[in-house]
């Protein structure tokens, strides 16, 4: 009885947007659905979703870690040069004693974005290889989605870029290698956000996890 | 998508309510909790435009030493200068670097007094029953959502300038009081974004009851 309830619950989806009820379709490979009032999109189908979305986060990953890693900038002028990476834009600001400005930085730059990153991983790695998953790889999906807007190493680089400009007249400067890795972190994560399909992931999820559902005491209520 | 009715009923007229996580349907007041990701199940953002203006209230207090106070402060062996948020768009200007003082001048001034204007506009026209084009709103609140987060970039300008120039006895670079607050304001505007629900937008005509406040 209430597995059938389940069901009918499942054929029906409303549009995030606007809350238009519409009943799901089966989409092809590739389509998606927009919402016949707001024209929002309600369902999409991405094509190969778990194999590059998983790809590009892995490679995503290991370009964050080298843009942290590695030498971002360096600079010279008058035979005295500094260099820095990007963990000294947080121990600058850490040292004039702009404390929680450098944490907000770090987080926003380095900590959301590879928490997010090992979170996608750790969700489709199971999915990709058929291993079962639990509630655990769904709380660690919702959360991945969350950090989205938060992540802004995007941003960043434009701050560089503007930063760059800014004292390019007073001294000489170096790209470091850094720089190139976290440039092309944000191309990757561009490809992430095209090719990571939401609704298929949490349908496979829902499938995978099947029986954590029937199992949660909520449910028997 | 299979009725081709323009307004049609929403989730809420039925009885029904969608995860805001992961879109599974649940019956109203069934559970508390989503049955597939976990996250809490609200079929309205809850106190969602009492939420609203209080972000937008914080993000506008916070704006205004932002605008006020030096975000950076530049020492020589002789001289010493501190720049706010506008005189450093200025001074771009002056040098002839109209393409870096105007995206500065988009990112820093105009993109948030547009979030405070647009979120206040919104909340407005929902509790005062504003006529406003439901797509009109629709295609604002998306735009909010997006432009937010790009008024970051001057703290990250002053991080790395920051960062760059220790050269010590030539010239440093600290940040000032002003970019704690321009970050905060920034924050706060996403914050009174994301909570300010769309589907409030759709409720009121096609429901005849009471909006959730």
């Amino acid at each position: 009885m209430a597995s059938d309830r389940r069901t009918d619950l499942d054929e029906l989806l409303a549009c995030p947007a606007c809350d238009r009820l519409h009943r799901r379709l089966a989409l092809a490979v590739g389509e998606s659905a927009d919402c016949v009032r707001c024209g929002h999109p309600v369902q999409t189908a991405r094509a190969d979703t778990l194999d590059r979305s998983l790809a590009a986060s892995i490679a995503c990953l290991i370009l964050l870690v080298m843009s942290v890693a590695l030498p971002f900038l360096s600079l010279s002028r008058a035979g005295i040069g500094s260099q820095i990476s990007v963990l000294d834009a947080f121990g600058a600001l850490w040292a004039s004693d702009f404390r929680w400005l450098g944490v907000l930085t770090l987080a926003l730059i380095v900590v959301l974005p590879v928490l997010r990153l090992v979170l996608l991983v750790y969700v489709l790695l199971p999915l990709r290889r058929a291993r079962a998953t639990g509630q655990r790889t769904r709380t660690a999906f919702r959360w991945a989605l969350m950090l989205e807007p938060w992540a802004m190493a995007d941003i960043f680089m434009v701050g560089v870029a503007i930063s760059l400009f800014k004292i390019g007249t007073v001294a000489r400067l170096h790209i470091g290698l850094a720089f190139w890795a976290l440039l092309a972190a944000i191309g990757v994560s561009f490809y992430l956000a095209r090719v990571l399909c939401r609704d298929t992931v949490w349908q496979r999820l829902a499938a995978e996890g099947a029986d954590a559902v029937r199992d949660d005491p909520d449910r028997r209520t | 998508m299979i009725d081709k009715a323009s307004s049609g009923i929403s989730a809420r007229q039925v009885g029904l309510m969608r995860c805001g996580a992961c879109g599974t349907m649940h019956r109203r007041g069934e559970r508390v909790i989503c049955r597939l990701c976990g996250a809490r199940l609200h079929s309205r953002t809850p106190h969602g435009l009492q939420r609203v203006w209080a972000f937008l209230l914080l993000g506008a207090l916070a704006y205004v030493p932002a605008m006020m106070l030096p975000v950076m402060s530049t020492r020589s062996l002789a001289t010493r200068s501190e720049d706010t948020i506008i005189s450093g768009v200025l001074e771009l200007a002056d040098q002839g670097s109209y393409g870096v003082a105007a995206i500065i001048f988009v990112a820093s001034i105009c993109i948030p007094i547009i979030k405070f204007i647009v979120i206040a506009a919104l909340a407005s026209s929902l509790q005062r029953d504003w006529a406003m084009s439901q797509s009109a709103r629709h295609r604002l609140h998306r735009l909010t959502e997006l432009i937010g987060r790009w008024s970051m970039i001057d703290v990250f300008v002053v991080a790395v300038l920051t960062a760059l120039i220790q050269l010590g006895t030539f010239i440093t670079i600290t940040p000032g009081r002003g970019i704690e607050a321009f970050a905060l304001a920034v924050i706060f505007t996403m914050l009174a974004a994301s909570s300010l629900d769309p589907r409030l937008f759709w409720d009121h005509d096609t429901d005849g009851s009471a909006r959730t406040r």
